[in-house]
């Protein structure tokens, strides 16, 4: 029979979309958690490599090459398959008892976060140092002390630099999570394998599961450039 | 107590092998202006920069009213840095505002967060100090809707609002165009007439004679003469500073 005639795309759409919409949930979660994880690490990265020390530098940057050098699904596979052991065998040194397992979901979250938070960290490095010098000494002559001018003047200033870079990263990371489904974490690209497994309906699946993901990422685009022209008005 | 303000003794500065202070002492008495010229290169922006320890002197001494940044073979403590810088304002050459931040916010922040202010007293104090240089009107402005002479006396205002001590100028008019230049004068001359310590680095020679009780010339890292503006504009002693009055006064 004629594939074209077999295509049945409002009975895909009435039993797809309810599953479509559970995986929602996950995926925005993994999405948040990941990006908070990754603005926090990145953060600290950047502070560290700032910071002038030569040896934490020179760690930070091994650190980048490793992730930045190494495939995102790598890394993820390593995080719920291999870290969990690894850190089993050091704890075993201690107490032979002892055993160690992440849920798909937390190695998921903790894998983007890792990943995310070393290309954020480049990101947030160039933000403050794109910053004026004299925002950060004038904060100094009226008496904040070094931490305190960096955090309230001068990455302030930064994050509005950096935001529509962190709103790309936000959207990059939502199609990221469909990864997650090497991991067995129920999102997305999981449902609708199963989906389309059960029922054959191989075209409308993926069809629609493609549609999902930009219903999620278009609005957010837009959402970025309003906060950019709202957040850069006076910079 | 004591009616010296700012004291300065052997102060060197290093960048690297460069050595660009050689050795500086001055003394400013309480309700002083002092103005310091010079050639560009001539290290007076540095030395400025170490009278509120913005820039860190490799050795020598700083004393604030009589309280040392640094008590001499003592650490650098941050926190003790940070709290003797609030007492001596600056006004810096490109303003330096919070771009992020109105006119009255600017004013406002520092108070707050360092005098601990509340956010009443904090506001008050800043119109008051917005009203004297003369932008009561556009306090809910943003530095990027103002012109650079408005920005300049804003920084002032900010500056004056933690009311200091004493008030360091790094050529507040440097970057300003040439008709704002007189505006923001206007506002210094009118802080040198009410009694406030005062030290500025400037290029406007005939300001400098006008408001300055004393005057320095550096050159080349060191204090080459200093006196009052009369006597110094009219009769300088050393070969250096006539070659330089020469060159400025045309």
């Amino acid at each position: 029979m004629n594939l074209l005639e077999k295509l049945d795309f409002p009975t895909a759409f009435r039993e797809l979309s309810p599953i479509l919409i559970q995986g929602l949930g996950i995926v925005l979660g993994a999405t948040l958690c990941g990006f908070f994880l990754a603005l926090l690490l990145g953060t600290l990265i950047a502070l560290g490599r700032i910071s002038k020390v030569v040896l934490l530098d020179r760690m930070l940057i091994i650190l980048l090459e490793i992730v930045r050098g190494t495939p995102l699904l790598v890394q993820l596979v390593y995080m719920y398959y291999v870290v969990p052991l690894l850190i089993t065998i050091v704890g075993q040194l201690w107490d032979p008892s002892f055993r160690f397992t992440l849920s798909p979901f937390t190695a998921g979250v903790i894998g983007l976060g890792i990943n995310y938070g070393c290309y954020l960290s480049e990101v947030i490095r160039s933000a403050i140092t794109s910053v004026d010098k004299g925002q950060f000494e004038a904060a100094l002559a009226l008496g904040y002390t070094n931490r305190q001018a960096m955090w309230l003047i001068v990455i302030p200033q930064a994050v509005r630099i950096a935001l529509p870079t962190f709103g790309n990263y936000i959207i990059m990371m939502i199609k990221d999570t469909s990864l997650l489904a090497f991991i067995t974490v129920s999102e997305l690209l999981l449902r609708t394998q199963a989906y389309a497994s059960q029922t054959f309906l191989t075209i409308e699946s993926y069809t629609l599961l493609a549609l999902a993901y930009l219903v999620l990422s278009l609005p957010l685009a837009q959402i970025v450039r309003i906060m950019e022209r709202r957040l850069t008005r006076h910079v | 107590m004591c009616d010296v303000m700012i004291e300065v003794r052997d102060l060197r500065k290093s960048f690297g092998s460069n050595e660009i202070l050689k050795g500086i002492n001055m003394t400013v008495k309480k309700g002083e202006k002092v103005v310091i010229i010079g050639p560009s290169g001539s290290g007076k922006s540095t030395f400025l920069r170490c009278l509120n320890f913005l820039e860190i002197p490799t050795s020598g001494t700083v004393r604030i009213d009589g309280h040392y940044f640094v008590k001499p073979n003592e650490k650098l403590n941050e926190k003790h840095v940070a709290a003797l810088r609030t007492e001596i304002g600056m006004v810096f050459q490109r303003f330096n505002l919070f771009p992020t931040m109105t006119a009255l916010e600017n004013v406002m922040a520092a108070q707050m967060k360092i005098r601990k202010k509340s956010k009443e007293a904090a506001r008050e104090t800043a119109e008051k100090y917005l009203r004297k240089v003369g932008l009561a009107e556009r306090m809910n402005y943003y530095p990027s809707q103002l012109s650079g002479g408005q920005q300049q006396r804003v920084a002032i205002a900010r500056a004056l609002a933690m009311e200091p001590k004493a008030m360091l100028f790094d050529e507040a008019t440097s970057a300003l165009d040439p008709e704002l230049v007189g505006e923001v004068l206007n506002v210094i001359r009118e802080l040198a007439e009410e009694g406030m310590t005062m030290v500025l680095v400037t290029h406007e020679m005939k300001f400098a004679k006008e408001v300055g009780d004393r005057i320095i010339f550096m050159d080349g890292g060191v204090i080459v003469e200093e006196g009052h503006p009369k006597e110094f504009f009219h009769h300088p002693k050393e070969e250096r500073t006539k070659a330089f009055i020469k060159k400025v006064e045309h």
